[in-house]
Protein backbone atom coordinates (compact mmCIF):
# COMPACT_ATOMS: atom_id res chain seq x y z
CA UNK A 1 0.00 0.00 0.00
CA UNK A 2 1.49 3.28 -1.12
CA UNK A 3 -0.20 6.65 -1.40
CA UNK A 4 1.10 9.48 -3.54
CA UNK A 5 -0.44 12.88 -2.92
CA UNK A 6 0.46 15.21 -5.76
CA UNK A 7 -0.23 18.97 -5.61
CA UNK A 8 -3.48 18.38 -3.77
CA UNK A 9 -5.39 21.64 -3.35
CA UNK A 10 -8.65 22.67 -1.74
CA UNK A 11 -9.08 26.38 -1.14
CA UNK A 12 -11.77 27.83 1.14
CA UNK A 13 -10.02 31.16 1.59
CA UNK A 14 -6.46 32.50 1.48
CA UNK A 15 -5.55 31.05 4.87
CA UNK A 16 -8.01 28.16 5.01
CA UNK A 17 -8.01 24.90 3.12
CA UNK A 18 -5.13 23.01 1.65
CA UNK A 19 -2.71 24.71 -0.70
CA UNK A 20 -0.69 22.52 -3.04
CA UNK A 21 0.47 19.62 -0.89
CA UNK A 22 2.71 16.83 -2.15
CA UNK A 23 3.37 13.83 0.11
CA UNK A 24 4.04 10.15 -0.02
CA UNK A 25 2.74 7.61 2.48
CA UNK A 26 4.51 4.26 2.67
CA UNK A 27 3.12 0.93 3.81
CA UNK A 28 3.10 0.41 7.57
CA UNK A 29 3.55 4.05 8.57
CA UNK A 30 1.63 5.52 11.47
CA UNK A 31 1.39 9.18 10.64
CA UNK A 32 0.17 11.97 12.90
CA UNK A 33 -1.08 15.01 10.99
CA UNK A 34 -0.93 17.95 13.35
CA UNK A 35 -1.57 21.67 13.21
CA UNK A 36 -3.74 24.44 14.58
CA UNK A 37 -7.48 24.62 13.91
CA UNK A 38 -8.03 25.45 10.25
CA UNK A 39 -4.55 24.25 9.27
CA UNK A 40 -6.04 21.80 6.76
CA UNK A 41 -5.68 18.51 8.69
CA UNK A 42 -9.28 17.39 8.37
CA UNK A 43 -9.47 18.70 4.81
CA UNK A 44 -6.53 16.47 3.88
CA UNK A 45 -8.07 13.41 5.52
CA UNK A 46 -11.51 14.08 4.06
CA UNK A 47 -10.00 14.33 0.59
CA UNK A 48 -8.19 11.03 1.11
CA UNK A 49 -11.53 9.53 2.17
CA UNK A 50 -13.30 11.06 -0.87
CA UNK A 51 -15.56 13.11 1.40
CA UNK A 52 -14.25 16.22 -0.29
CA UNK A 53 -13.25 16.61 -3.90
CA UNK A 54 -9.99 18.50 -4.49
CA UNK A 55 -9.86 21.70 -6.53
CA UNK A 56 -6.76 20.34 -8.22
CA UNK A 57 -4.05 17.72 -7.81
CA UNK A 58 -4.46 14.01 -7.43
CA UNK A 59 -4.07 11.12 -5.05
CA UNK A 60 -2.77 7.75 -6.22
CA UNK A 61 -3.49 4.71 -4.07
CA UNK A 62 -1.25 1.88 -5.23
CA UNK A 63 -1.08 3.68 -8.56
CA UNK A 64 -4.87 4.03 -8.88
CA UNK A 65 -6.31 7.53 -8.97
CA UNK A 66 -8.62 8.21 -6.03
CA UNK A 67 -11.13 9.57 -8.55
CA UNK A 68 -11.88 5.95 -9.42
CA UNK A 69 -13.71 5.57 -6.13
CA UNK A 70 -14.97 2.05 -6.67
CA UNK A 71 -11.45 0.76 -7.37
CA UNK A 72 -9.94 2.10 -4.14
CA UNK A 73 -12.87 2.17 -1.73
CA UNK A 74 -11.96 -1.19 -0.17
CA UNK A 75 -8.41 -0.01 0.45
CA UNK A 76 -9.33 2.94 2.69
CA UNK A 77 -11.25 3.02 5.94
CA UNK A 78 -12.21 6.41 7.38
CA UNK A 79 -13.28 7.14 10.95
CA UNK A 80 -14.66 10.69 11.17
CA UNK A 81 -14.45 12.82 14.31
CA UNK A 82 -18.21 12.50 14.88
CA UNK A 83 -19.43 8.95 14.20
CA UNK A 84 -21.80 9.00 11.23
CA UNK A 85 -23.98 6.05 12.10
CA UNK A 86 -27.69 5.40 11.66
CA UNK A 87 -28.49 6.46 15.23
CA UNK A 88 -32.03 5.11 15.33
CA UNK A 89 -30.91 1.57 14.44
CA UNK A 90 -29.01 -0.99 16.47
CA UNK A 91 -25.26 -1.57 16.44
CA UNK A 92 -25.77 -4.88 14.66
CA UNK A 93 -28.03 -3.31 12.01
CA UNK A 94 -25.41 -0.64 11.27
CA UNK A 95 -22.70 -3.25 10.83
CA UNK A 96 -24.97 -5.55 8.79
CA UNK A 97 -25.94 -2.75 6.42
CA UNK A 98 -22.34 -1.86 5.65
CA UNK A 99 -21.24 -5.50 5.56
CA UNK A 100 -23.87 -6.11 2.87
CA UNK A 101 -22.66 -3.14 0.86
CA UNK A 102 -19.06 -4.37 1.18
CA UNK A 103 -20.19 -7.94 0.38
CA UNK A 104 -18.36 -8.97 3.54
CA UNK A 105 -19.12 -12.45 4.94
CA UNK A 106 -21.68 -12.47 7.75
CA UNK A 107 -19.08 -13.93 10.12
CA UNK A 108 -17.18 -10.65 9.83
CA UNK A 109 -19.87 -8.89 11.90
CA UNK A 110 -19.37 -11.34 14.76
CA UNK A 111 -15.61 -10.82 14.56
CA UNK A 112 -16.01 -7.05 14.75
CA UNK A 113 -18.52 -7.24 17.62
CA UNK A 114 -16.12 -9.47 19.53
CA UNK A 115 -12.95 -7.54 18.68
CA UNK A 116 -14.43 -4.24 19.84
CA UNK A 117 -16.28 -5.62 22.91
CA UNK A 118 -19.60 -4.71 21.35
CA UNK A 119 -21.37 -8.03 21.90
CA UNK A 120 -23.38 -6.77 24.93
CA UNK A 121 -24.51 -3.78 22.84
CA UNK A 122 -25.33 -5.53 19.58
CA UNK A 123 -29.08 -4.84 19.94
CA UNK A 124 -28.71 -1.38 21.50
CA UNK A 125 -29.68 1.62 19.43
CA UNK A 126 -26.63 3.69 18.53
CA UNK A 127 -28.26 6.84 19.93
CA UNK A 128 -28.35 5.18 23.37
CA UNK A 129 -24.58 4.55 23.42
CA UNK A 130 -21.85 6.73 24.93
CA UNK A 131 -19.56 8.62 22.58
CA UNK A 132 -16.77 6.15 23.25
CA UNK A 133 -18.94 3.19 22.30
CA UNK A 134 -20.18 4.95 19.18
CA UNK A 135 -16.59 5.60 18.23
CA UNK A 136 -15.87 1.89 18.64
CA UNK A 137 -18.79 1.00 16.39
CA UNK A 138 -17.54 3.54 13.85
CA UNK A 139 -14.04 2.06 13.91
CA UNK A 140 -15.47 -1.45 13.67
CA UNK A 141 -17.52 -0.43 10.67
CA UNK A 142 -14.46 1.01 8.92
CA UNK A 143 -12.73 -2.36 9.31
CA UNK A 144 -15.49 -4.46 7.76
CA UNK A 145 -13.66 -4.64 4.43
CA UNK A 146 -10.31 -5.03 6.21
CA UNK A 147 -8.72 -2.04 4.43
CA UNK A 148 -4.90 -1.69 4.50
CA UNK A 149 -5.15 2.09 5.09
CA UNK A 150 -7.04 3.61 8.02
CA UNK A 151 -7.74 7.32 8.40
CA UNK A 152 -8.76 8.72 11.79
CA UNK A 153 -9.92 12.31 12.20
CA UNK A 154 -9.30 13.39 15.82
CA UNK A 155 -9.93 9.82 17.09
CA UNK A 156 -9.80 10.74 20.79
CA UNK A 157 -11.68 14.05 20.60
CA UNK A 158 -14.22 14.29 23.43
CA UNK A 159 -13.33 10.90 24.90
CA UNK A 160 -12.54 10.25 28.56
CA UNK A 161 -9.15 8.97 29.75
CA UNK A 162 -10.07 5.28 29.70
CA UNK A 163 -11.60 5.45 26.26
CA UNK A 164 -8.63 7.44 24.94
CA UNK A 165 -6.29 4.69 26.21
CA UNK A 166 -8.49 2.12 24.50
CA UNK A 167 -8.25 4.00 21.18
CA UNK A 168 -4.46 4.20 21.54
CA UNK A 169 -4.35 0.43 22.08
CA UNK A 170 -6.47 -0.13 18.97
CA UNK A 171 -4.25 2.11 16.86
CA UNK A 172 -1.16 0.24 18.03
CA UNK A 173 -2.81 -3.12 17.30
CA UNK A 174 -3.83 -2.03 13.81
CA UNK A 175 -0.31 -0.78 13.17
CA UNK A 176 1.20 -4.01 14.49
CA UNK A 177 -1.04 -5.99 12.15
CA UNK A 178 0.56 -4.17 9.22
CA UNK A 179 -2.00 -1.48 8.49
CA UNK A 180 -1.01 2.00 7.42
CA UNK A 181 -2.58 4.64 9.63
CA UNK A 182 -2.99 8.39 9.24
CA UNK A 183 -4.60 10.32 12.08
CA UNK A 184 -5.07 13.97 12.93
CA UNK A 185 -4.28 15.11 16.41
CA UNK A 186 -3.89 18.00 18.79
CA UNK A 187 -2.33 15.94 21.57
CA UNK A 188 1.46 15.75 21.89
CA UNK A 189 1.28 12.46 23.84
CA UNK A 190 -0.38 10.85 20.82
CA UNK A 191 2.46 12.07 18.63
CA UNK A 192 5.07 10.86 21.11
CA UNK A 193 3.65 7.46 21.91
CA UNK A 194 1.98 6.44 18.67
CA UNK A 195 3.33 8.11 15.58
CA UNK A 196 6.23 6.94 13.45
CA UNK A 197 6.03 10.11 11.38
CA UNK A 198 4.72 13.63 11.98
CA UNK A 199 3.35 15.96 9.33
CA UNK A 200 2.61 19.46 10.51
CA UNK A 201 0.29 21.65 8.48
CA UNK A 202 0.06 25.40 8.84
CA UNK A 203 -2.43 27.48 6.86
CA UNK A 204 -2.72 24.69 4.33
CA UNK A 205 1.01 24.18 3.79
CA UNK A 206 3.32 21.41 5.06
CA UNK A 207 5.50 23.04 7.69
CA UNK A 208 7.22 19.92 8.99
CA UNK A 209 7.56 16.32 7.82
CA UNK A 210 9.74 13.95 9.84
CA UNK A 211 9.99 11.60 12.80
CA UNK A 212 8.47 12.50 16.20
CA UNK A 213 11.98 12.82 17.67
CA UNK A 214 12.95 15.31 14.97
CA UNK A 215 9.70 17.18 15.49
CA UNK A 216 10.16 17.69 19.23
CA UNK A 217 13.73 18.88 18.69
CA UNK A 218 12.85 21.21 15.81
CA UNK A 219 12.27 24.94 15.78
CA UNK A 220 8.80 24.26 14.40
CA UNK A 221 7.80 22.62 17.68
CA UNK A 222 9.08 25.49 19.80
CA UNK A 223 7.86 28.30 17.54
CA UNK A 224 4.38 27.12 16.58
CA UNK A 225 3.20 26.53 20.16
CA UNK A 226 0.79 23.75 19.28
CA UNK A 227 -1.55 23.16 22.23
CA UNK A 228 0.32 20.77 24.49
CA UNK B 1 -35.48 38.89 32.21
CA UNK B 2 -36.79 41.07 29.38
CA UNK B 3 -33.29 41.37 28.00
CA UNK B 4 -32.93 37.60 27.93
CA UNK B 5 -36.30 37.22 26.22
CA UNK B 6 -35.26 39.75 23.56
CA UNK B 7 -31.88 38.08 23.13
CA UNK B 8 -33.47 34.65 22.74
CA UNK B 9 -36.15 35.99 20.38
CA UNK B 10 -33.48 37.58 18.20
CA UNK B 11 -31.59 34.30 18.25
CA UNK B 12 -34.73 32.43 17.17
CA UNK B 13 -35.30 34.93 14.37
CA UNK B 14 -31.68 34.53 13.28
CA UNK B 15 -32.20 30.76 13.17
CA UNK B 16 -35.42 31.26 11.19
CA UNK B 17 -33.48 33.41 8.76
CA UNK B 18 -30.63 30.94 8.57
CA UNK B 19 -32.81 27.90 7.90
CA UNK B 20 -34.85 29.90 5.38
CA UNK B 21 -38.12 29.84 7.36
CA UNK B 22 -38.36 33.54 6.56
CA UNK B 23 -38.56 32.78 2.87
CA UNK B 24 -41.58 30.62 3.62
CA UNK B 25 -43.24 33.35 5.65
CA UNK B 26 -42.76 35.87 2.86
CA UNK B 27 -43.44 33.42 0.06
CA UNK B 28 -46.88 32.23 1.19
CA UNK B 29 -48.57 35.68 1.17
CA UNK B 30 -46.90 36.50 -2.15
CA UNK B 31 -48.01 33.19 -3.60
CA UNK B 32 -51.60 33.60 -2.34
CA UNK B 33 -51.67 37.15 -3.74
CA UNK B 34 -50.64 36.00 -7.21
CA UNK B 35 -52.91 32.95 -7.09
CA UNK B 36 -55.87 35.18 -6.30
CA UNK B 37 -54.86 37.42 -9.18
CA UNK B 38 -54.91 34.42 -11.45
CA UNK B 39 -58.29 33.17 -10.24
CA UNK B 40 -60.88 34.93 -12.40
CA UNK B 41 -61.78 38.02 -10.40
CA UNK B 42 -65.04 38.55 -12.25
CA UNK B 43 -66.45 35.40 -10.70
CA UNK B 44 -66.54 37.18 -7.37
CA UNK B 45 -68.95 39.67 -8.89
CA UNK B 46 -71.37 39.06 -11.70
CA UNK B 47 -70.16 36.87 -14.50
CA UNK B 48 -72.03 36.23 -17.73
CA UNK B 49 -72.88 32.62 -18.36
CA UNK B 50 -71.34 31.24 -21.53
CA UNK B 51 -73.87 28.73 -22.81
CA UNK B 52 -73.34 26.45 -25.79
CA UNK B 53 -76.05 25.78 -28.36
CA UNK B 54 -75.79 23.09 -31.03
CA UNK B 55 -76.22 24.59 -34.49
CA UNK B 56 -78.26 21.73 -35.95
CA UNK B 57 -80.43 21.31 -32.84
CA UNK B 58 -84.05 22.52 -32.89
CA UNK B 59 -84.70 24.16 -29.54
CA UNK B 60 -88.11 25.46 -28.47
CA UNK B 61 -88.34 28.96 -30.05
CA UNK B 62 -89.27 30.63 -26.77
CA UNK B 63 -86.15 29.26 -25.06
CA UNK B 64 -83.89 30.25 -27.93
CA UNK B 65 -85.36 33.73 -28.19
CA UNK B 66 -85.19 34.38 -24.45
CA UNK B 67 -81.55 33.28 -24.13
CA UNK B 68 -80.49 35.31 -27.15
CA UNK B 69 -82.23 38.43 -25.93
CA UNK B 70 -80.90 38.08 -22.35
CA UNK B 71 -77.45 39.19 -23.48
CA UNK B 72 -76.62 40.68 -20.08
CA UNK B 73 -76.90 37.24 -18.50
CA UNK B 74 -75.84 34.86 -21.29
CA UNK B 75 -73.18 34.69 -23.93
CA UNK B 76 -74.22 32.21 -26.59
CA UNK B 77 -71.59 30.03 -28.27
CA UNK B 78 -72.63 28.01 -31.30
CA UNK B 79 -71.13 24.54 -31.50
CA UNK B 80 -71.27 22.17 -34.47
CA UNK B 81 -72.39 19.08 -32.55
CA UNK B 82 -72.85 17.62 -29.07
CA UNK B 83 -69.36 16.12 -28.96
CA UNK B 84 -67.71 19.47 -29.62
CA UNK B 85 -69.97 21.10 -27.06
CA UNK B 86 -69.01 18.54 -24.40
CA UNK B 87 -65.35 19.06 -25.20
CA UNK B 88 -65.73 22.81 -24.70
CA UNK B 89 -67.54 22.24 -21.39
CA UNK B 90 -64.77 19.92 -20.24
CA UNK B 91 -62.15 22.50 -21.22
CA UNK B 92 -64.17 25.16 -19.36
CA UNK B 93 -64.43 27.30 -22.47
CA UNK B 94 -68.22 27.28 -22.05
CA UNK B 95 -70.12 26.92 -18.77
CA UNK B 96 -72.81 24.57 -20.04
CA UNK B 97 -74.33 23.05 -23.15
CA UNK B 98 -78.01 22.86 -23.98
CA UNK B 99 -79.23 19.73 -25.71
CA UNK B 100 -82.80 18.68 -26.47
CA UNK B 101 -84.31 16.78 -23.60
CA UNK B 102 -85.24 13.19 -24.24
CA UNK B 103 -87.87 13.35 -21.50
CA UNK B 104 -89.76 16.43 -22.63
CA UNK B 105 -89.48 17.86 -26.13
CA UNK B 106 -90.47 21.34 -24.98
CA UNK B 107 -87.63 21.55 -22.53
CA UNK B 108 -83.85 21.15 -22.66
CA UNK B 109 -81.17 19.15 -20.87
CA UNK B 110 -78.18 21.02 -19.45
CA UNK B 111 -74.73 19.43 -19.81
CA UNK B 112 -72.24 20.60 -17.16
CA UNK B 113 -68.98 19.36 -15.65
CA UNK B 114 -70.39 18.84 -12.17
CA UNK B 115 -73.94 18.88 -10.88
CA UNK B 116 -72.92 20.00 -7.39
CA UNK B 117 -71.33 23.31 -8.25
CA UNK B 118 -72.11 26.99 -7.83
CA UNK B 119 -71.87 27.44 -11.59
CA UNK B 120 -74.56 24.84 -12.29
CA UNK B 121 -76.76 26.38 -9.63
CA UNK B 122 -76.26 29.81 -11.19
CA UNK B 123 -77.24 28.53 -14.68
CA UNK B 124 -80.35 26.77 -13.38
CA UNK B 125 -81.44 29.80 -11.35
CA UNK B 126 -80.91 32.15 -14.32
CA UNK B 127 -82.97 29.89 -16.56
CA UNK B 128 -85.69 29.65 -13.94
CA UNK B 129 -85.86 33.43 -13.60
CA UNK B 130 -85.97 33.98 -17.37
CA UNK B 131 -88.62 31.31 -17.80
CA UNK B 132 -90.83 33.02 -15.18
CA UNK B 133 -90.48 36.35 -16.98
CA UNK B 134 -91.17 34.82 -20.40
CA UNK B 135 -93.95 32.39 -19.57
CA UNK B 136 -95.01 33.15 -16.03
CA UNK B 137 -95.72 29.54 -15.11
CA UNK B 138 -93.71 27.04 -13.09
CA UNK B 139 -92.78 24.58 -15.80
CA UNK B 140 -88.99 24.51 -15.84
CA UNK B 141 -87.17 24.72 -19.17
CA UNK B 142 -84.33 22.60 -17.85
CA UNK B 143 -85.82 19.18 -17.29
CA UNK B 144 -82.57 17.26 -16.88
CA UNK B 145 -78.95 17.94 -15.85
CA UNK B 146 -76.25 15.73 -17.36
CA UNK B 147 -72.78 15.72 -15.84
CA UNK B 148 -69.54 14.93 -17.60
CA UNK B 149 -67.87 13.71 -14.43
CA UNK B 150 -69.04 10.47 -12.91
CA UNK B 151 -69.39 9.68 -9.23
CA UNK B 152 -70.38 11.74 -6.23
CA UNK B 153 -68.55 14.47 -4.38
CA UNK B 154 -66.22 11.95 -2.74
CA UNK B 155 -65.15 10.49 -6.08
CA UNK B 156 -64.81 13.97 -7.58
CA UNK B 157 -62.45 15.15 -4.86
CA UNK B 158 -60.33 12.00 -5.14
CA UNK B 159 -57.87 13.42 -7.74
CA UNK B 160 -57.11 16.33 -5.40
CA UNK B 161 -56.42 13.99 -2.47
CA UNK B 162 -54.20 11.84 -4.65
CA UNK B 163 -52.29 14.89 -5.85
CA UNK B 164 -51.86 15.98 -2.21
CA UNK B 165 -50.44 12.59 -1.23
CA UNK B 166 -48.06 12.44 -4.17
CA UNK B 167 -46.80 15.97 -3.52
CA UNK B 168 -46.53 15.35 0.23
CA UNK B 169 -44.15 12.46 -0.32
CA UNK B 170 -42.36 14.20 -3.19
CA UNK B 171 -41.86 17.64 -1.74
CA UNK B 172 -42.01 17.19 2.04
CA UNK B 173 -40.81 13.69 2.92
CA UNK B 174 -38.16 13.00 0.27
CA UNK B 175 -36.20 16.30 0.48
CA UNK B 176 -36.09 16.05 4.30
CA UNK B 177 -34.87 12.44 4.14
CA UNK B 178 -32.12 13.24 1.64
CA UNK B 179 -31.05 16.35 3.56
CA UNK B 180 -30.95 14.35 6.81
CA UNK B 181 -28.59 11.82 5.26
CA UNK B 182 -26.42 14.66 4.04
CA UNK B 183 -26.54 16.60 7.31
CA UNK B 184 -25.60 13.57 9.44
CA UNK B 185 -22.91 12.55 6.91
CA UNK B 186 -24.67 9.21 6.47
CA UNK B 187 -24.55 9.52 2.70
CA UNK B 188 -20.81 10.16 2.81
CA UNK B 189 -20.48 7.06 4.99
CA UNK B 190 -22.39 5.02 2.42
CA UNK B 191 -20.20 6.42 -0.34
CA UNK B 192 -17.21 4.82 1.40
CA UNK B 193 -18.58 1.46 0.39
CA UNK B 194 -18.54 -0.01 -3.13
CA UNK B 195 -22.09 1.33 -3.57
CA UNK B 196 -22.58 3.31 -6.79
CA UNK B 197 -24.21 6.73 -6.73
CA UNK B 198 -26.88 5.55 -9.13
CA UNK B 199 -27.75 2.66 -6.80
CA UNK B 200 -28.37 5.02 -3.90
CA UNK B 201 -30.45 7.32 -6.07
CA UNK B 202 -32.49 4.45 -7.51
CA UNK B 203 -33.16 3.13 -4.00
CA UNK B 204 -34.33 6.58 -2.89
CA UNK B 205 -36.64 6.95 -5.91
CA UNK B 206 -38.01 3.47 -5.27
CA UNK B 207 -38.63 4.35 -1.61
CA UNK B 208 -40.57 7.45 -2.64
CA UNK B 209 -42.57 5.48 -5.20
CA UNK B 210 -43.44 2.76 -2.68
CA UNK B 211 -44.58 5.36 -0.14
CA UNK B 212 -46.79 7.03 -2.73
CA UNK B 213 -48.20 3.74 -4.01
CA UNK B 214 -48.97 2.62 -0.44
CA UNK B 215 -50.74 5.91 0.31
CA UNK B 216 -52.80 5.82 -2.91
CA UNK B 217 -53.69 2.17 -2.46
CA UNK B 218 -54.74 2.81 1.15
CA UNK B 219 -56.93 5.68 -0.01
CA UNK B 220 -58.68 3.46 -2.53
CA UNK B 221 -59.13 0.60 -0.09
CA UNK B 222 -60.48 2.79 2.70
CA UNK B 223 -62.79 4.78 0.45
CA UNK B 224 -63.74 1.80 -1.74
CA UNK B 225 -63.02 4.00 -4.77
CA UNK B 226 -62.88 2.26 -8.14
CA UNK B 227 -60.07 3.43 -10.39
CA UNK B 228 -61.82 3.09 -13.80
CA UNK B 229 -59.30 1.99 -16.45
CA UNK B 230 -56.98 0.32 -13.97
CA UNK B 231 -53.97 -0.04 -16.29
CA UNK B 232 -54.05 3.61 -17.37
CA UNK B 233 -54.54 4.68 -13.78
CA UNK B 234 -51.63 2.53 -12.55
CA UNK B 235 -49.43 3.87 -15.36
CA UNK B 236 -50.07 7.45 -14.25
CA UNK B 237 -49.62 6.77 -10.55
CA UNK B 238 -46.31 5.01 -11.27
CA UNK B 239 -45.15 7.82 -13.59
CA UNK B 240 -46.27 10.49 -11.11
CA UNK B 241 -44.63 8.78 -8.18
CA UNK B 242 -41.38 8.41 -10.16
CA UNK B 243 -41.50 12.05 -11.28
CA UNK B 244 -42.15 13.55 -7.84
CA UNK B 245 -39.86 11.20 -5.89
CA UNK B 246 -37.04 12.14 -8.22
CA UNK B 247 -37.98 15.83 -8.05
CA UNK B 248 -38.02 15.69 -4.23
CA UNK B 249 -34.59 14.06 -4.10
CA UNK B 250 -33.22 16.90 -6.22
CA UNK B 251 -34.68 19.43 -3.77
CA UNK B 252 -32.98 17.52 -0.94
CA UNK B 253 -29.67 17.83 -2.76
CA UNK B 254 -30.09 21.59 -3.00
CA UNK B 255 -30.26 21.87 0.80
CA UNK B 256 -27.58 21.50 3.42
CA UNK B 257 -29.87 20.49 6.29
CA UNK B 258 -33.34 19.21 7.10
CA UNK B 259 -34.77 22.58 8.10
CA UNK B 260 -33.86 24.09 4.74
CA UNK B 261 -35.23 21.04 2.95
CA UNK B 262 -38.59 21.34 4.71
CA UNK B 263 -38.84 25.02 3.83
CA UNK B 264 -37.88 24.43 0.22
CA UNK B 265 -40.31 21.51 0.09
CA UNK B 266 -43.23 23.70 1.16
CA UNK B 267 -42.13 26.37 -1.33
CA UNK B 268 -42.57 23.78 -4.07
CA UNK B 269 -45.55 21.97 -2.53
CA UNK B 270 -48.03 24.85 -2.56
CA UNK B 271 -47.37 26.15 -6.08
CA UNK B 272 -47.70 22.63 -7.42
CA UNK B 273 -50.81 21.76 -5.46
CA UNK B 274 -53.00 24.85 -5.60
CA UNK B 275 -52.91 25.88 -9.27
CA UNK B 276 -53.64 22.31 -10.31
CA UNK B 277 -56.36 21.71 -7.75
CA UNK B 278 -57.92 25.15 -8.32
CA UNK B 279 -57.76 24.98 -12.10
CA UNK B 280 -61.32 23.60 -12.07
CA UNK B 281 -62.52 26.96 -10.86
CA UNK B 282 -60.58 29.28 -13.10
CA UNK B 283 -59.92 29.61 -16.81
CA UNK B 284 -56.79 31.65 -16.07
CA UNK B 285 -55.36 28.95 -13.84
CA UNK B 286 -56.29 26.35 -16.45
CA UNK B 287 -54.05 28.28 -18.84
CA UNK B 288 -51.10 28.51 -16.39
CA UNK B 289 -51.29 25.16 -14.60
CA UNK B 290 -50.28 22.92 -17.57
CA UNK B 291 -46.71 24.15 -17.18
CA UNK B 292 -46.55 22.35 -13.82
CA UNK B 293 -45.82 18.62 -13.69
CA UNK B 294 -48.43 18.34 -10.94
CA UNK B 295 -51.13 19.36 -13.43
CA UNK B 296 -49.89 16.70 -15.85
CA UNK B 297 -50.64 14.17 -13.13
CA UNK B 298 -53.82 15.75 -11.78
CA UNK B 299 -55.69 16.17 -15.05
CA UNK B 300 -55.07 12.64 -16.39
CA UNK B 301 -55.93 11.10 -13.01
CA UNK B 302 -59.13 13.16 -13.00
CA UNK B 303 -59.88 12.18 -16.58
CA UNK B 304 -59.36 8.48 -15.85
CA UNK B 305 -61.28 8.48 -12.57
CA UNK B 306 -64.15 10.73 -13.58
CA UNK B 307 -64.38 11.05 -17.36
CA UNK B 308 -63.48 7.54 -18.52
CA UNK B 309 -60.12 8.66 -19.96
CA UNK B 310 -57.32 6.25 -20.81
CA UNK B 311 -53.56 6.26 -21.35
CA UNK B 312 -53.96 6.11 -25.14
CA UNK B 313 -55.26 9.68 -25.29
CA UNK B 314 -53.11 10.95 -22.39
CA UNK B 315 -49.71 9.72 -23.56
CA UNK B 316 -48.27 13.25 -23.85
CA UNK B 317 -48.95 13.94 -20.17
CA UNK B 318 -47.46 10.55 -19.20
CA UNK B 319 -44.33 11.28 -21.23
CA UNK B 320 -44.04 14.72 -19.63
CA UNK B 321 -44.00 13.16 -16.14
CA UNK B 322 -41.37 10.61 -17.13
CA UNK B 323 -39.19 13.30 -18.75
CA UNK B 324 -39.35 15.52 -15.64
CA UNK B 325 -38.48 12.47 -13.51
CA UNK B 326 -35.51 11.54 -15.68
CA UNK B 327 -34.18 15.12 -15.87
CA UNK B 328 -34.38 15.63 -12.09
CA UNK B 329 -32.78 12.20 -11.56
CA UNK B 330 -29.83 13.17 -13.77
CA UNK B 331 -29.47 16.52 -11.98
CA UNK B 332 -29.42 14.73 -8.59
CA UNK B 333 -26.80 12.31 -9.92
CA UNK B 334 -24.55 15.18 -11.02
CA UNK B 335 -24.93 16.96 -7.68
CA UNK B 336 -24.17 13.74 -5.82
CA UNK B 337 -21.06 13.19 -7.91
CA UNK B 338 -19.90 16.69 -6.97
CA UNK B 339 -20.69 16.02 -3.27
CA UNK B 340 -22.93 19.09 -3.39
CA UNK B 341 -23.37 20.73 0.05
CA UNK B 342 -22.22 17.55 1.79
Amino acid sequence: MQIKIQNLTKVYSENRGLHPVTLEVKKGELIAVIGHNGAGKSTLLKMLASWLLPDSGRVLVDGINLKNRLDVVRKIGFVPETPNLFDFFSVEYNLKLFARLFHAPSGRIEEILQEFDLLPFRNSKVQELSKGLRQRVSIGRSLLADPPLLLFDEPTSGLDFEMTKEIYRLLRDFHASGKTIVFTSHRPEEIKTLATRVIMLHQGHVLFDGSPQEYFQSDVYTSTSLPC
Amino acid sequence: MLRNIITLTLNDLAIAFKNKTFFLIIFIPVFVFFSLKLVDMSSAEFKKINIGLIQAETYAPVILQTITSADKIFTVSQVSDEAEGKRLVREKRIDGLLVRSEKDKGSVALVVVKKESLQTLSIVESFSALQKVAEGNNKNWISDIKTLQEGGIQQQTLPTWILMLVLLVGFIIMPAQVAEEKEKKLLLGLLQTPMREIEWLSAKVLTGMLLILTAVLSLHLLGAFKPGDILSYAAFIVAGSFCFSSYGILLGFLCRNQASARTLGVLFYLPHLLPSALSDFSQKLTAVAPFLPSYQLYEPVKAILLDGGSLSNLSLEWTYLIVVGVVTFICSYLLMKRRWLM
